[in-house]
């Protein structure tokens, strides 16, 4: 992906339209990111989110297929994997659940403190966003931009109805504006590139909204 | 609930009815009532379609009063699928009406000589047990549609569909839910069988002109009430989660974990995941105008449930369940929810476990007799099931009979009942409840619940492995309490997380009956009800190797944690060591 081309395009959409993402959200995204360090600190400093907002809300967290019991102690390296999701029903959902009573039942595939690879830098990794999060932490992953195969992109614009479309505002593809609808043509990014897309809410920002309104209370 | 109604369907004569006093089940409800009246009254080497076989019907402790959550309706009888004692319990309104009929338990015995089929009417004038051949081989919604132009809408059903007519042992009962749709069963371990072999093919329940149970302490009954109703609401499972996206938000965390079994147990995780998951489900739900959060019964806060409608708005079935949404679609790597949806319609209306029939088709895939991911096969050896063709047989017997049949090797069962949807190499302690349950393989023998709170067999450290065996006694114990009260499961995270929540639950248990209820008591109830089904289960030949898990488990590891399943037989024989 590095050394692929990369084009910028950034979308001015209705928050109504926000659902329209969630299936790219759940099936992960890739996004830049500071590595090198630990979760607590991607998620607080380059996220973010709020502390008591990850206490009390992101109660499940994956990194790279693991359940984790400590954000202080996992490393983030270069393309990992990182699922964050809300409370899950269910013993199993329950066992899931960070620092939990019951996470014994899953101790063979704890993440465990690493060291980590010791490269402090600039990477990408990927994110997914599960249930109850995925509106609330959504809008900020995706104003803040993923990186996306053209390919996916292109397929996800094209199953898109007019509903959708009638909700693009307004399109900029490489610093210019584009007719949104003209997004769903399939030779309109180069083959093999990437896509780094900004998607704004215009209307009330749901994450800054619900995290706050979360830590206010 | 101060009788219990028997009724000879063998007697001499045409069946009989009883109604007698409670006697030694005195206090009883649910899984405690179901299971202490098979340990006690039925032959442990009965043959499960036989004469001798009992089902026993009884609603919750506490359901058919105000109290919320309290609709769970227990079905007991020895299983034809595992040969073990069975207990299988459902939501929908059977409960709540037969509990205000005044009935703790109706119990089906004996076994009518010829083929004629019956129904009984259950009001509060007496029950009636009345010959109807005209059922014969219906399934349960055209059956539940013909019942209501003559028994109306104010009354619940229970029904089988032509599954359990045939006695296939995938069978189910169908109870009907708020809108008269049979769409919630007791489904596991062929219990539906039992009631055809009984030649039972509908029981209506009429409460006509019955009050709602009194509480023996009203205003501190209504207190509880109010306190443990503001408990579910505010908690992020059961205020938000669950009525969000219901149960199948489990499916992408399981995916993720590895621990989604996939292919018939090949992979622990499915790539179209995201495809069948609770959020795509949801979105898709409220986009065809059907709805995302609904009861099975009136009287639920969480409302897990929904309705799925087809792209053309029209109604499909009522929302799949996680477990559902897996056996139909993952473990045969299908992932289109149309598809699954239309697999639970025919579940529900040939009236069969949906996790049960999910992993036969994953076993007969295995098997060859269609390609993983192939839709239309799946339907197409579903309505073998609803012919009743000789394939159909087989397959409505389940996976074990399944495999046997076309020589599978890879069966996940154990005691010859279908593993839910989570793969035991992945989350070991879940694989522990899975070999040693009284009841086959069953996710909910070991729930979520206040463990912790109740501090059941003492304090656990939850970050060692060792803990495991105590955490799955200690479950077992806790979850036949719960079962026992007919309130849904899906209270556990209210009451784990809230000790005023949990307290709230005691209380209610407590005013209504005018006692005073502690976590010791629910303890000693649930062990009362523990020991029970394991000593019918020894009586009926089961041994401490019959609670371990497929020996694929053991041997086959799976991705992409690479791992096997590693509890020492030594360790599971320990569960039940009290
Ligand atoms: S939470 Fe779900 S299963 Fe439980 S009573 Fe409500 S709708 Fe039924």
């Amino acid at each position: 992906m590095k050394n692929k081309r990369k084009t910028n395009l950034i979308l001015n959409m209705d928050h109504d339209r926000l659902g329209d993402f969630f299936p790219l959200l759940q099936k992960g995204v890739t996004v830049e990111a500071h590595v090198g360090c630990s979760l607590e600190l991607l998620l607080s400093h380059q996220w973010q989110i709020p502390a008591e907002y990850a206490a009390q809300r992101i109660t499940t967290i994956f990194l790279n297929s693991r359940p984790i019991d400590s954000l202080a102690t996992a490393i983030i390296n270069e393309d990992a994997v990182i699922a964050l999701s809300g409370a899950m029903p269910g013993l199993v959902g329950a066992t899931m659940r960070r620092g939990g009573y019951y996470a014994a039942m899953r101790e063979g595939i704890t993440h465990h403190a690493t060291a980590g690879n010791g490269v402090d830098r600039n990477a990408t990794v990927r994110v997914k966003l599960f249930n109850l999060l995925l509106p609330e932490l959504g809008p900020g992953f995706l104003q803040r931009g993923i990186i996306i195969p053209a390919g996916e992109l292109s397929r996800f614009f094209n199953g898109k109805s007019e509903y959708f479309w009638q909700g693009c505002r307004s399109a900029l593809l490489d610093n210019f504006p584009i007719l949104p609808h003209l997004l769903s043509r399939e030779d309109l990014f180069p083959d093999q590139s990437t896509v780094r897309l900004s998607v704004n809410f215009p209307s009330p920002d749901k994450q800054d909204k619900c995290v706050n309104d979360f830590t206010n209370s | 609930m101060d009788k219990i109604a028997r009724i000879d369907m063998g007697a001499a004569g045409g069946p009989k009815v009883t109604v007698g006093d409670l006697g030694e089940y005195a206090g009883l409800g649910g899984r405690a009532m179901t299971s202490l009246m098979v340990a006690a009254e039925v032959h442990p080497l009965a043959h499960p379609l036989g004469a001798e076989n009992k089902l026993v019907i009884s609603p919750g402790m506490l359901s058919g009063t105000t109290g919320s959550m309290t609709g769970r309706l227990s079905v007991g009888c020895k299983s034809p699928l595992t040969g073990t004692i069975k207990e299988s319990n459902a939501g929908g309104q059977a409960a709540q009406v037969l509990a205000r009929l005044g009935y703790a338990a109706v119990v089906l015995e004996g076994k009518p000589e010829g083929d004629d089929l019956y129904k009984i009417v259950i009001n509060k004038d007496g029950i009636q047990v009345i010959v109807d051949n005209s059922l014969k081989l219906m399934d349960n919604y055209p059956l539940v549609a013909k019942l209501r132009e003559e028994y109306g809408d104010k009354v619940a059903y229970m029904t089988i569909g032509s599954a359990g007519e045939r006695k296939l042992l995938a069978a189910s009962i169908a109870c009907t839910d708020p809108e008269l749709r049979p769409t919630r069963h007791c489904g596991r371990g062929g219990v539906g069988a039992v009631m055809g072999a009984k030649r039972v093919k509908a029981i209506i329940l009429d409460d006509a002109g019955m009050k709602m149970r009194p509480p023996k302490d009203p205003e501190k009954y209504r207190d509880a009430n109010r306190k443990f109703v503001e408990g579910l609401r505010k908690h992020p499972v059961t205020g938000e989660g669950l009525p969000a996206y219901g149960t199948n938000v489990l499916t992408n965390v399981l995916n993720e974990a590895g621990g989604y079994p996939a292919y018939n147990f090949k992979s622990g995780q499915f790539a179209e995941s995201a495809n069948l998951s609770g959020e795509t489900q949801a979105a898709l739900e409220i986009q065809r105008g059907g709805s995302a959060t609904h009861g099975c019964h009136r009287g639920c806060v969480i409302q897990c449930s929904g309705i799925y409608n087809d792209k053309d708005g029209n109604y499909v079935t009522k929302q799949p369940e996680y477990e559902t949404v897996w056996s139909h679609g993952g473990h045969c790597g299908i992932s289109n929810l149309d598809t699954v949806a239309k697999l639970d319609y025919m579940d529900d209306n040939i009236g069969v476990d949906t996790i049960e029939m999910g992993v036969t088709i994953g076993v007969a895939m295995d098997a060859g007799l269609a390609e993983f991911g192939d839709d239309a096969a799946a339907i197409r050896l579903m309505e073998e099931v609803e012919k009743g063709t000789p394939l159909g047989r087989v397959l409505g017997s389940g996976a074990a009979i399944t495999g046997k049949v076309f020589g599978v090797e890879r069966v996940p069962v154990v005691k010859d009942q279908a593993l839910p949807a989570y793969d035991p190499r992945a989350v070991q302690g879940i694989g522990v409840t899975y070999a040693t349950t009284t009841q086959g393989a069953d996710h909910t023998a070991g729930y979520a619940i206040a463990t912790n709170i109740l501090k059941v067999g003492g304090d656990v450290d939850p970050l060692k492995t060792e803990g495991q065996i105590e955490l799955s006694r200690n479950l077992q114990i806790a979850t036949a309490a719960i079962d026992s009260t007919g309130m849904c499961l899906f209270i556990a995270f209210a009451i784990m997380d809230q000790p005023e929540t949990f307290q709230a639950l005691l209380d209610m248990l407590g005013s209504f009956h005018g006692i005073t209820m502690t976590g010791d008591d629910v303890v000693a109830l649930g062990k009362k009800v523990l020991s029970a089904e394991r000593d019918f289960n020894t009586r009926a030949g089961f041994t401490k190797h019959h609670d371990r898990l497929p020996r694929f488990f053991y041997n086959e590891p799976i991705a992409p944690h690479n791992q096997t399943f590693m509890m020492k037989d030594e360790e599971l024989d320990e569960v039940f060591n009290w």
